[in-house]
């Protein structure tokens, strides 16, 4: 049962656990994956058992382009995880990918939380942080070798609203 | 035709150990203490009682041990899994056990050392414990307090119907006002717009400190039974009009997924427990409204319709929600001021607010005399409030709701 130590966390990944082994497997080849139904086609995230439109057991991991924008955010200033204490304030942002927008129901999205993080995958500053803003998924290599999926600035101009709170 | 249900079951009973950060007891010998002050407030004895119900999140004593420290001897009992949203619940599965001939009284109790033992916020043993499944996709991110998991839906809240800071600190300030008239509060002292805005950040844009609950050791517990029962006892009974929960949101587990991320359970439950219960929120004079922290609260009065979807943060600023207002929210302090016990205290204020019981600095509490003078530290009993409610939160993916009446 491979068990890494990422700041303080016990991250336990059994082989038994199909949802999140096959996603991390994934992101060490550096690659975003999601899952898909194999009956109706839709994606889903967070990548369950089943699909949660039309019930169906059968899936398969599909890659996605890792490309969207900032759904909504937050920036921590308290840390709960002493692990955390040396990345305050740390952006934490809701993405969401371009993948399936507003299917199958209006407003729907394959949203990810991840870290926004800059090219030495230190946490963003907090002025460049806002909803709207366009990222791109970035992998980072813990020593340990595990992958953890996070998120950067691309640097596209956004698509529409962009909107950061005034403090 | 109202549901065959309504005003059939009462709470008769209501009783609570003191709110501290220093309990210095077990949460066997806390559930004890105020599972007995609920059945002499009811005017009951162990022998009267005969069913038991408890949740926790790990963190509490079973109904067994209660049991066999106070003779009781339950015909139905469980101790469920779950914190907030679940009293609201739990009193609607109490009466559905005795109606189904299970039992006839239950006591219902959260018992916590939840500042001193096993804290809510994600810190101490919480944070200790080893990652795996669904707590992988967000935990390695610092995701990992109740506040840091409802953020997104918080911030989303601000931009698009620009709520303010300044709006949700009035939550604080109205229940700190309330909670000065409140002995048993554990911060009694009111607090301004300022005081709120100067506390430090401990989650931009949507939360300063002192728009967080508190953390508290404490046990709580309400007793129901009948209507025909209810009305043989000591305390005037307080009708169970309704009760609906736990429900939820399209993907509760996962309420990111799906837009708006500003509505929560509660907008599912709305229409059903004011069916139910033949009312709706317009007929309502108070209301306990789950105050994790100051956002909770402007979701939930939106999902109810208090308000309109968006005016939420007008709402709780407009000086309804203050004794004297319209519709006051939380006399006690609630979770804000009071203490916090996952949801029970602020079922166990209205119960006392419409027996006229609400025990404040006015002298004559005790039978019922109130001044309605509402200054700080002064009296806090609402003057002849019909109907009350409680809206339960989860998490935005699930709450609970109840309608009482007198």
């Amino acid at each position: 049962m491979p068990t890494y130590e990422y700041r303080g966390l016990v991250l336990h990944l059994p082989e038994l656990d199909q949802e999140h082994w096959g996603y991390f497997e994934a992101a060490r080849r550096h690659q975003l994956v999601v899952k898909r139904c194999l009956d109706c086609n839709l994606l889903r995230w967070e990548p369950g058992p089943s699909c949660p439109f039309c019930a169906s057991l059968r899936w398969e991991w599909a890659p996605v382009s890792g490309k969207g924008e900032i759904y909504s955010y937050q920036i921590v200033y308290h840390s709960v995880h002493p692990g955390f204490r040396d990345w305050v304030p740390y952006p934490i942002v809701l993405v969401e990918l371009d993948e399936q927008r507003g299917i199958p129901t209006p407003g729907y999205g394959l949203r990810i939380a991840a870290n926004l993080v800059d090219a030495q995958f230190r946490p963003e500053r907090e002025e460049r942080v806002a909803i709207g803003a366009r990222v791109q998924v970035v992998f980072m290599d813990l020593p340990n070798g595990l992958t953890l999926p996070q998120f950067a600035l691309s640097g596209e101009p956004p698509r529409g609203r962009v909107w950061r709170h005034a403090g | 035709m109202p549901h065959p249900l309504r005003d059939r079951y009462c709470i008769v009973g209501v009783g609570e150990t003191e709110y501290s950060q220093h309990s210095g007891r077990s949460t066997r010998a806390m559930a004890v203490e105020a599972v007995k002050k609920a059945m002499d407030d009811a005017g009951l004895t162990p022998k009267d009682v005969d069913g038991l119900l408890s949740y926790h999140m790990g963190d509490s004593t079973p109904s067994t041990a209660v049991a066999s420290d106070l003779g009781i001897r339950p015909n139905f009992f469980m101790d469920v899994s779950g914190g907030g949203s679940s009293t609201e619940a739990l009193i609607g599965l109490a009466m559905g056990a005795i109606e189904v001939g299970m039992c006839h009284t239950v006591a219902i109790y959260r018992s916590m050392n939840g500042y001193s033992q096993v804290r809510i916020g994600g810190t101490g043993v919480r944070a200790a414990a080893p990652l795996s499944g669904s707590a992988l996709l967000t935990r390695p991110y610092g995701l990992i307090s109740p506040l840091q998991q409802f953020a997104f839906a918080f911030t989303r809240h601000m931009m698009e119907y620009g709520t303010t800071n300044e709006q949700l600190a009035m939550v604080k300030v109205v229940h700190s006002r309330h909670a000065s008239a409140n002995p048993k509060a554990f911060k009694k002292n009111p607090v301004s717009v300022e005081d709120v805005l100067n506390s430090r950040w401990i989650v931009k844009p949507v939360a300063h400190l002192l728009d967080c609950c508190l953390e508290t050791d404490n046990a709580t517990c309400i007793i129901v039974t009948s209507a025909e029962r209810a009305r043989t006892l000591r305390q005037r009974p307080i009708y169970i009009m309704a009760v609906q929960g736990r429900g939820t949101r399209p993907f509760p587990d996962n309420p990111w997924a799906e837009a708006p991320i500003t509505r929560i359970g509660g907008t599912y439950i709305a229409p059903r427990i004011f069916e139910l219960a033949g009312v709706g929120p317009e007929d309502v004079d108070i209301t306990g409204c789950y105050d994790a922290f100051t956002f909770t609260v402007v979701l939930q009065f939106e999902a109810y319709g208090f308000c309109k979807v968006g005016e939420g943060g007008h709402y709780v600023s407009s000086g309804i929600i203050a004794l004297g207002g319209k519709r006051p929210n939380n006399t006690s302090g609630g979770h804000l001021c009071e203490g916090y016990t996952h949801g029970m205290n602020m079922v166990i204020e209205n119960v006392r607010q419409l027996r006229g019981q609400a025990d404040d600095y006015c002298p004559g509490w005790r039978e019922g005399r109130h001044t309605y003078h509402y200054g700080p530290g002064g009296c806090r009993q609402v003057k002849d409030p019909e109907i009350a409610m409680n809206m339960g939160w989860g998490t935005p993916g699930y709450g609970s709701a109840l309608i009482l009446r007198r």
